[in-house]
């Protein structure tokens, strides 16, 4: 009755295919997503950008990882990322963000072999936008930064949501320590709550204005917000990776953080 | 379904309660009174469960005048409140609490003040100038943000709740049969005139 | 037997490479803003998208989609004002306060967004529910503007770009998606026109709307003071007062008041501006808000 050899023939009279019965498919439940935690921030100035990740890779309260970098050069010229002029970084599931980078990464190659000039950060945040997108059904579970520098020269910086809404910010820090890393970045980068002293009395009171802020001011709050936050968050330690965008190209920086 | 509303000024609360009694998808009755006065100056509104609604209600009036026949004194305002939430966080605690949430409105009669309070069926309490209950609150509290004034005439305040029913009127998509309108001043606690049959367009 | 045969007599690495559809997707010079999308292998995929993203019904979901807005939109004879807030939140998580949430549609109007008094041609949508589908489709619908600026030179109607809109909506209904858009704008043929279409396929011309958590509070104030007689600044006025309501009342709307009038030429932006300050103007220069106290 059945065969064994060879393909099954659609041609065949007497057989019946799967797709031929009308009984629906069993399913176990399919749950194609797991956490692997840590967090990733982003801090913009006048003429540099600014993208930090820990480098710790969990599952549960197993880690996997003390070295798992979460951001990544987009459109470089080979593996090491040389010649590239974007950031991505990526915090929730790994793989999903790994599948994202490498299909961005494609995205920006191909953009620049067609037009002969490397895409600009505003076309790519774009179509990052899209590509989130295109799975609107079947998410990436990640929420990605983008960092770059504007035409102006300025330091651009785009936060997204597992789907691709997305907005150009001045700062954003996401994954499972952002609830602890957000709060200091408003009050320390846009001043948020910070007022003026002696310029009034109760609702008289002047806010602080938010200034861009210099290169290593942003590195120091950039480690001071990751030290907090592996004080407090298990699934943020290790490492910190800070990937530092400036007309003269990417620096990357590697600052140990506590391994416990 | 049911609409509580409750707005303070100078020298009186206004308490206004829909007049429909609801079952199911059935409004059993168009002219009902959803209010008990406790003494002379004190009037509470009531929404909830049907059933709980009345019978905590006449437990509190009977146990308000029992305190007032008993002590030959009045309860002011606070301490009614403050009575009527310990016993719903009481009745909370029991096997089958009341579900009832109640707007509390009176005016001291020595300070002459107007006081109004906001309870629900989890007894949490709260004097505020003006309160809702029930859907109410989505619709009419915002309007009251921008037009209230703590030192309101009985006219203004009643313009005010006049604006508060029209705008349910209009985005509201059942009939709570028009309010029933309480004032309560230094004077007591009196029914008064409110024209429900108004037509409201939407904008 | 024959189904579990059929299973494995496949070549086991055909679905592991990007499809040829897929690397031309690639390799194109536009990004393809197109109609077609991944789904999981799955029988019912709106199901696994409802346990993996709605947090209403499973708070414990592990992708949080940013949500919860007010946003406003009525005409009066000088034009149409259109005002929203700037939260969006995740769960309990305040995700940004600073969301644009009026979004330009047309080709015409797609540079930076700064304030000026010049009006900018083209129209208005706003965006309320899931923040990328609003973003993402308000986005298709520009596209479907200019090529109709394209085709037929000249602009649009609002009409048709709202039925474009509704028609998608409509294609896509029960998958999932979540949006409560308006589509504002003034055209020769229609003059002042504003609709509302949101996912579930509904499409409604109309004088006012407020969409979103808040609707209800921004409601309370517009329908008690609005005219259509009202003057350009009591209407810019009645406009941001009724978003501070919103703000004030309900959890999920903040931030900032962004604030639009759609004129005959084109739109103007009057402001992106923060709420605080605003409240205590409004609380203590007219004497509003008495519920909240000033002195401790």
């Amino acid at each position: 009755m059945t065969t064994l050899t060879g393909q099954p023939s659609s041609e065949a009279i007497g057989y019946s295919f799967s797709k031929a019965t009308s009984a629906p498919i069993r399913e176990h439940s399919f749950y194609p997503y797991t956490d692997n935690g840590g967090s990733t921030l982003g801090i913009t100035g006048s003429d540099f950008a600014i993208l930090a990740g820990d480098t710790r890779s969990v599952a549960g309260y197993n880690i996997n990882s003390r070295y798992a970098p979460k951001v990544f050069k987009i459109g470089g010229d080979d593996e090491t990322g040389e010649g590239a002029h974007i950031l991505l970084s990526v915090v929730g599931f790994a793989a999903d963000g790994q599948a994202l980078k490498e299909r961005l990464d494609a995205v920006v190659k191909m953009y620049k072999y067609q037009h002969g000039k490397p895409m600009s950060v505003m076309a790519c945040a774009q179509r990052l936008s899209t590509i989130f997108y295109q799975k609107r059904f079947f998410p990436y579970y990640v929420h990605a930064i983008l960092a770059g520098l504007d035409e102006d020269g300025k330091g651009a910086l785009y936060s997204y949501d597992p789907v691709g809404s997305y907005e150009r910010e001045q700062c954003r820090a996401a994954g499972s320590a952002a609830s602890l890393i957000m709060p200091f970045l408003d009050n320390q980068v846009n001043f948020k709550n910070q007022y003026i002293p002696g310029s009034g009395e109760g609702h008289a009171l002047e806010p602080k204005k938010p200034e861009p802020l210099p290169r290593n001011t942003v590195e120091q709050l950039v480690r001071d917000a990751f030290t907090s936050a592996v004080e407090r968050h298990i699934e943020v330690g290790d490492g910190l990776q800070m990937m530092v965008i400036t007309k003269g190209g990417i620096e990357e920086i590697y600052y140990p953080l506590k391994k416990d | 379904m049911e609409v509580l509303l409750g707005i303070t000024g100078k020298d009186f609360v206004i308490l206004a309660a829909s007049k429909a009694a609801m079952r199911g998808p059935t409004i059993l009755k168009a002219e009902d009174d959803k209010t008990k006065q406790l003494n002379k100056h004190s009037l509470m509104a009531f929404s909830g469960e049907s059933g709980d609604t009345v019978q905590f209600a006449e437990y509190i009036q009977a146990n308000i005048q029992l305190y007032t026949m008993r002590n030959d004194t009045e309860l002011g305002p606070n301490a009614v409140a403050n009575f009527v939430r310990g016993e719903m966080a009481r009745s909370l605690r029991s096997r089958n609490p009341y579900t009832v949430n109640l707007l509390l409105g009176g005016v001291d009669p020595i300070t002459e003040k107007p006081h109004l309070y906001w309870i629900d069926y989890l007894a949490s309490l709260a004097p505020l100038p003006y309160a809702a209950h029930g859907y109410a609150q989505y619709y009419c509290l915002s309007t009251l943000d921008k037009h209230h004034h703590p030192n309101i005439t009985l006219d203004e305040g009643m313009k005010l709740l006049e604006m508060c029913t029209d705008e349910l009127k209009r985005r509201l998509p059942i009939d709570y049969k028009g309010v029933l309108v309480k004032v309560v001043t230094k004077d007591g606690v009196q029914e008064v005139e409110f024209d429900n049959n108004r037509i409201v367009k939407c904008a | 037997m024959d189904k579990l045969v059929a299973q494995y007599s496949r070549p086991p690495h055909q679905d592991e490479f990007y499809s040829e559809q897929e690397q031309r997707e690639l390799t194109e010079s536009l990004p393809p803003l197109s109609l077609k999308f991944n789904l999981p292998p799955v029988d019912d995929s709106r199901a696994f998208l409802r346990a993996m993203t709605d947090d209403h019904s499973n708070p414990n979901c592990p992708i949080k989609l940013a949500h919860g807005t007010t946003t406003l939109a009525f005409r009066f004879q000088g034009g149409i004002i259109v005002a929203t807030d700037s939260r969006a939140t995740a769960g309990n998580w305040i995700a940004s306060q600073t969301v644009k949430k009026v979004i330009p549609v047309s080709r015409l109007s797609r540079g930076e967004d700064k304030p000026s008094n010049e009006p900018t041609p083209g129209l208005l949508g706003t965006m309320a529910g899931g923040a990328a589908d609003c973003q993402y489709w308000l986005r298709y619908l520009s596209q479907q503007c200019t090529l109709h600026e394209i085709r037929h030179k000249r602009r649009i109607t609002v009409a048709a770009a709202s039925k474009i809109l509704a028609n998608l909506t409509y294609s896509y209904k029960g998958m999932g998606l979540s949006m409560g858009t308006m589509l504002a704008g003034m055209t020769p043929q229609e003059g002042p026109a504003l609709y509302y279409i949101d996912s579930d396929g509904t499409r409604l011309p109309g004088n006012l709307f407020c969409v979103g958590s808040g609707q209800t509070f921004a409601y309370g104030v517009l329908d008690a003071n609005y005219k259509y007689d009202l003057t350009e600044e009591e209407a810019l006025e009645l406009g941001r007062r009724s978003i501070l309501a919103a703000m004030h009342r309900d959890a999920y709307s903040g931030g900032f008041i962004n604030l639009y009038h759609v004129k005959e030429e084109g739109w103007v932006h009057h402001g992106f501006n923060d709420m605080n300050p605003i409240f205590w103007k409004t609380k203590l220069e007219k004497g509003e808000f008495s519920n909240v106290t000033s002195e401790l």
